[in-house]
């Protein structure tokens, strides 16, 4: 059984289609890569997946429940309240721009949602985020405050703040666009770290040999639609004109 | 300096405890008004920024009579509102009320437009890393937002709050017997004008004492950018 | 007048047609609440009524009230007011009356009046080297006045001494006396018209000011209350008599300086006080 499904999205923005009919499927503990240039729809998907937006129609299945759908008539089913929660405990997303709260420390940053929203114990909470912050390297930062870290520092702390709610998959919504190239290394390196823990990733990125390196599964998408996808040597390999142009861009 | 200082037969430890205890009655105007305007403020700024067109509408209008008349109308309007308005009669005990009435309504206004130029300010990221860590509306609100908000809005909201120091003398035109009406009537007993300098002098250092506590509320939230 | 105005805009000027069904309380006494009298005063317009040297309020005309409630058995609520808003303050009931130097001429279809007990004249005070000492010479000269007051009644359009006003530079209005006597000193303004009971306790205080021998006009005190509350103005007619009788009238106006302006004797159609134990004839 599948982790995610999405079948059959759609989603405009006014007069723009920026999605048209997409459909893909996410294993537990796989690893999907979304690539294509820029406006093709990508973060689109991950902010439908994640219910941030809505979709226009299709349908979004987490663990075999559907959870979101369009009616034929066009009304659109969404979860709410309790369920709502339930399902929101299933993914985490890390943004572009991380999105840490600057007015908490670091430690608050990661820890106060899993005991505010989950109502967990403080003590096993504490713990946990000591060791993934021992994981993102980043053990001496506790009490520091986002505005003192650097950009990647920041990354890292919004990859444990999510991971600290124990998702079941994770959206990375181009975590490292907003970094300078020297601090996108140790980023991508903490990713590649998290293949261990067996969560289900699905990641935009525009880091081609990242993407290769670690995907199970990969999309190139243009145009609102999937193009090519596969596995990382079957993608890179595909005799797709568009394909193959956005590849020669990204190497010059 | 004739004027300021000759003629007078009042002691000088009178006119003060006079002022003193005018003082003290604009603290309180100055307290209650912040007390009622600062949370009256938050729920207009809502109201403002509400998808309901009719509840937006109606703030905005509120907003707008607020600012564009003068708070001493306003004072005159609350007071003497019932007895225009109804031909009710008003009694005495209503003069306290009628002004902290009209100072917290013009003054939650002013408040409801700085809260909004802050809530506003704030990035949709905040929102959805919240929504996405499992936050409810309201503690997404109280507990990510609005401290944020405070610290953007501080140094405007002082700015707000020093003028409402010194717009709590427009409680002489109820005859309230705060410092500056005191202020007045000293004045003229004593035909000069050295009960306005030492109101004056009250008036500042009640400000600078403001404005002080303010700086300190200000660098205690400097900790982050 | 303008203020109220833009106050009952405000209130949607839906005062109008429900003022006309108002009408005073019915109580035996007349006030708003029974027991209680509620003066109304400007607390900046000594000797008639202000803050004394310990900070509490004094004056003739309060002194008198306190006499009265005396017997009466009422407390009294000295309430000090924005002059400007005696009208709204009376007529909403906030206060009980304006007692308080108050000029009956030309306002006798605006309140119900106590009998007249001070003769006042509004006059005009200037420096002494101002070069002016007569009326005339105020012509195109600059001129102070309290809003509201009764001495610019007189000299505005339609009043007794609108031509004597025409003449002047300028009739600049003050909230207050004192800041317009401010403003005498410091050379601004030529001359202040005003209360001839406040202009003594003006120049009394300070050296090098004058009243013209020209009064403006003579006029009256008098006690003032909501139009048709006869049954309180008729209780205070009979409490001054006896205050009168019983010589504390003449004793307060010995003290506060005012007693060769008191008219009370004449209009209660007394003798002097004192020794003559004449009954009022009611």
């Amino acid at each position: 059984m599948a982790l995610l499904e999405m079948n059959h999205i759609r989603k405009h923005f006014g007069g723009l289609e920026v999605i048209k009919d997409i459909s893909l499927k996410v294993n537990e503990g796989e690893i999907l890569s979304i690539i294509g240039p820029s406006g093709s729809g990508k973060s689109t998907m991950l902010r439908c997946a994640t219910m941030l937006e809505t979709i226009d129609s299709g349908e979004i299945i987490y663990n075999g429940e559907r959870v979101a759908w369009v009616e034929p008539d066009g009304k659109k089913v969404y979860p709410k309240g309790a369920k709502m929660k339930e399902v929101g405990s299933l993914f985490g997303l890390v943004f572009q721009n991380f999105n840490l709260f600057p007015h908490y420390s670091v430690m608050k940053n990661i820890t106060d949602p899993p005991i505010h929203n989950q109502k967990r114990g403080r003590d096993e909470v504490f713990a946990e985020a000591r060791q993934l912050l021992k994981k993102m390297g980043l053990e001496d930062k506790e009490n520091a405050y986002p505005c003192q870290l650097s950009g990647g520092q920041c990354q890292r702390v919004a990859i444990a703040r999510a991971l600290a709610l124990n998702p079941k998959i994770l959206f990375f919504d181009e975590p490292t666009s907003a970094l300078d190239p020297e601090l996108t290394g140790e980023v991508l390196k903490v990713i590649k770290s998290l293949a261990d823990l067996h969560i289900a990733m699905v990641i935009v990125t525009h880091e081609m040999n990242f993407a290769r390196e670690i995907s199970d599964h990969i999309i190139f998408m243009d145009q609102g639609v999937v193009a090519v996808e596969g596995s990382a040597h079957d993608v890179f390999n595909a005799d797709h004109a568009r394909m193959q142009a956005f590849l020669g861009k990204l190497q010059h | 300096m004739s004027v300021i200082f000759y003629g007078g037969t009042m002691r000088f430890s009178v006119m003060l405890q006079q002022l003193g205890g005018g003082m003290l009655k604009s603290m309180s105007i100055f307290a209650l008004t912040l007390l009622f305007a600062l949370p009256l403020g938050l729920f207009v700024s809502f109201g403002r920024m509400s998808k309901n067109k009719i509840l937006q509408g109606a703030m905005k209008v509120y907003i707008s009579i607020m600012r564009g008349t003068p708070l001493m109308l306003q004072l005159l309007a609350v007071y003497f509102g019932p007895y225009y308005l109804f031909g009710a009669n008003i009694g005495g005990g209503y003069r306290f009320t009628a002004i902290i009435i009209a100072f917290s309504i013009n003054y939650a206004a002013y408040f409801a437009e700085i809260y909004r130029s802050g809530i506003e300010s704030m990035s949709p990221g905040q929102y959805e890393a919240a929504r996405l860590l499992g936050y409810s509306k309201s503690s997404t609100f109280l507990k990510i937002i609005f401290p944020q908000v405070i610290k953007r809005i501080l140094p405007s909201m002082t700015n707000e709050v020093i003028t409402l120091i010194k717009d709590t003398s427009l409680a002489f035109s109820l005859a309230y017997a705060e410092m500056f009406t005191i202020a007045k009537q000293i004045a003229a007993k004593e035909t000069n004008f050295m009960p306005f300098l030492v109101a004056a002098l009250f008036y500042y250092v009640f400000n600078a004492l403001v404005a002080f506590l303010m700086e300190r509320l200000e660098k205690s939230m400097s900790y982050y950018t | 007048m303008r203020k109220q105005i833009l106050v009952s805009c405000l209130c949607l000027s839906m005062a109008a047609s429900l003022m006309g069904g108002m009408s005073v309380s019915a109580e035996e006494t007349g006030l708003n609440t029974e027991g209680k009298l509620v003066v109304g005063f400007d607390a900046e317009y000594p000797p008639y009524g202000y803050m004394d040297d310990n900070g509490d309020y004094t004056g003739f005309d309060l002194e008198l009230a306190e006499a009265l409630c005396e017997i009466e058995g009422w407390e009294l609520v000295k309430q000090p007011i924005d002059w400007d808003s005696k009208d709204a303050e009376l007529n909403s009931g906030s206060i009980d009356c304006i007692w308080n130097g108050f000029t009956m001429d030309g306002r006798e279809d605006a309140y119900t009046f106590s009998v007249p007990y001070v003769n006042n004249s509004e006059v005009v005070i200037t420096a002494e080297n101002s070069g002016i000492s007569s009326l005339a010479d105020l012509a195109g000269k600059i001129v102070g006045v309290q809003a509201d007051s009764a001495a610019l009644t007189l000299l505005e359009e339609g009043g007794d001494q609108a031509d004597l006003g025409a003449t002047f530079g300028t009739l600049q209005q003050f909230a207050d006396n004192n800041t317009a006597f401010a403003e005498l000193m410091a050379g601004s303004l030529d001359a202040v018209a005003l209360d001839i009971g406040v202009a003594l306790y003006q120049i009394n205080r300070r050296e090098g000011y004058v009243i013209l021998d020209e009064y403006l006009n003579a006029e009256k005190y008098a006690i003032g209350f909501k139009k048709g509350n006869d049954t309180l103005a008729e209780i205070v007619n009979k409490d001054l008599g006896i205050l009168y009788e019983n010589g504390i009238f003449m004793e307060l106006a010995e003290k506060y300086e005012i007693a060769d302006m008191v008219c009370l004797a004449d209009t209660l159609g007394l003798a002097e006080a004192g020794t003559e134990a004449e009954t009022e004839a009611e």
